[in-house]
């Protein structure tokens, strides 16, 4: 008998619910974004909005499901890394769910679960993983038991950046498919800051010029065809570094970024250079959601790595790098 | 005669035999699934970087090779071989003692370059070559800039601790702690702020 995890995410702004099968299938990922009206998001509201859409976003992953409560035997829910509030609000649900249950708890590693459900889905064994998203980027690959970050922004993630633009210049939150509907319009490059280092790179530069840009009256689509062009050739950079770095054949894009067509062709010229597989995760599975934490719930479970309902604060810092990773058997 | 010896992430690299002595040729190829404006700008920038900067840190006391032809057209280098091991290749392998000595003067010439204003760029464990008279030389400095800041140092060395935490997590306190020995000496005074400000950098970018 499979066993069935169901997964609370609620790291930022949106609260998600999955319920995933142990033997890998996905039987519900439903939902709800906190869209403010105006503005970015205000830690405190996303997490009364977590609160407020809770109980009905569980429902309807149990009715999609088409399974009842007590079916369900292990509850994991998203320990960090996040904004603190959103965090506590979805591990206070999580608890009690557990407890009313009396099914086990799993805290699980937000960035971690982009990764594991990346590789369910495409079945990698040992990806360099592209961690795009607009509260994170990323280059992360396993290495002597644990997931290590080997290049990262140095200030703001790409998915930020891109939604900082987009609001500047009138457009809603999240602004990235608007910014790529856009750019497609366009073919005139104008120059913004390229800024690598090592394996890590910057975006406050570039949303600076990209902004004065505007201001100066370039138009739209060619500000959003360079901003594109900039931010995603420094990010297939550090990704060609980690690949030649590390050696490994596999490269997986994941995070809500990973919806952008543009990011995703340029990163399959890098994968095919060095002779290596590429895999997009899917568009549902892309952006932060439930199933992928009830997956990595229920392989954090196989491996015995539970958590104790008095123990179960949540890490609103917790690096990528600062977790045991007991449930990978690959080799280094 | 001339053999391939590695696909980079931005170059490939040949071993070149030429009037009896061994020469390196860095080429960087063109990517075509970049904007061909920006991989041209890069790859110009980057060759013509690393011709300039490998001079300017030897001026400042640092062993690196000397190149001996550039051709911007084609984007391509080539300078002395150095022959000796990746510094990454041999920890693991010789004593805690040599490993130590290796790991200060590697921190001794990250000093060097950052008192002479000049930052590397992707100080890895990669980029350091020990030669037969386990003499250390560094390499490969497209990502190297003069003028540096604080700032600029401290982001030099948040990325050469970076490579000892991903690269060599089981030796990673000694490698760390000897680099930071060599810098503190070389760099005396200065170090201090260089090193809190890598600290503060290596918390920004993620949500607090």
């Amino acid at each position: 008998m499979p066993l069935i995890c169901l997964g609370l995410e609620g790291t930022a702004h949106s609260f998600g619910v999955g319920i995933v099968s142990s033997d890998g299938s996905i039987l519900s990922n439903v939902w709800d974004m906190f869209s403010p009206p105006s503005g970015g998001i205000h830690p405190r509201e996303a997490s009364r909005h977590h609160s407020d859409v809770g109980p009905t976003v569980i429902r309807s992953a149990l009715e999609r499901a088409a399974i009842s409560p007590q079916e369900i035997d292990l509850i994991a829910f998203s320990r960090g890394p996040g904004l603190g509030p959103c965090l506590r609000t979805t591990a206070t649900i999580a608890r009690t769910l557990s407890l009313r249950l009396s099914v086990p708890l799993v805290g699980v590693n937000h960035c971690i679960a982009h990764i594991e459900i990346g590789s369910l889905e495409s079945a990698f064994q040992d990806p360099v993983t592209v961690y795009v998203s607009g509260g994170n980027t990323q280059i992360i690959a396993y290495a002597g038991k644990r997931y290590r970050t080997f290049g990262e922004t140095l200030d703001i993630a790409v998915g930020n950046m891109l939604d900082t633009f987009g609001r500047a210049v009138g457009m809603r939150f999240p602004a990235g498919a608007e910014i790529e509907r856009k750019a497609k319009e366009a073919s005139s490059y104008h120059q913004l800051p390229y800024s690598v280092k090592g394996m890590d790179l910057s975006y406050s530069g570039m949303l600076t010029a990209a902004r004065k840009l505007y201001s100066e009256g370039t138009p739209l689509s060619e500000i959003c065809f360079s901003l594109q062009e900039t931010a995603f050739g420094m990010l297939a950079e550090i990704a060609e570094r980690a690949i030649a770095h590390t050696k490994k054949r596999e490269l997986l894009l994941t995070g809500g970024v990973a919806r952008n067509d543009r990011l995703t062709d340029i990163l399959k010229g890098v994968a095919g250079r060095h002779d290596a597989l590429f895999h997009r995760v899917s568009p549902s599975l892309a952006g932060d959601q439930g199933a992928m934490i009830a997956w990595t719930g229920v392989v954090q479970y196989g491996a015995g790595d539970t958590l104790k309902v008095s123990d179960s604060h949540v890490l609103p810092k917790w690096r990528t790098d600062e977790q045991d990773v007991v449930w990978r058997e690959v080799d280094d | 005669m001339t053999e391939q010896l590695t696909l980079g992430a931005e170059s490939i690299i040949f071993r070149l035999e030429q009037w009896g002595r061994e020469f390196i040729l860095k080429h960087r190829p063109p990517k075509p699934y970049l904007l061909k404006k920006i991989d041209d700008l890069l790859r110009l920038s980057r060759t013509s970087r690393e011709c300039k900067m490998l001079t300017v840190a030897r001026s400042l006391g640092v062993p690196t090779p000397s190149v001996l032809w550039i051709d911007r057209k084609q984007h391509t280098l080539v300078m002395d071989l150095i022959d000796g091991k990746q510094l990454k290749q041999l920890v693991g392998v010789v004593s805690e003692g040599e490993l130590r000595e290796l790991c200060e003067e590697f921190g001794r010439l990250i000093g060097l370059l950052h008192k002479g204003g000049v930052v590397h760029g992707d100080p890895t464990t990669s980029n350091v070559i020990v030669d037969k008279q386990s003499k250390l030389w560094l390499i490969d400095f497209g990502l190297a800039e003069m003028n540096a800041t604080v700032e600029m140092k401290g982001v030099d060395i948040h990325l050469m601790r970076r490579a000892f935490e991903t690269t060599h997590w089981d030796h990673e306190e000694i490698i760390l702690e000897s680099a930071l020995v060599g810098y503190r000496r070389t760099m005396r005074e200065e170090a201090e702020e260089v090193l809190s400000r890598a600290s503060e950098i290596r918390t920004r970018g993620r949500y607090h």
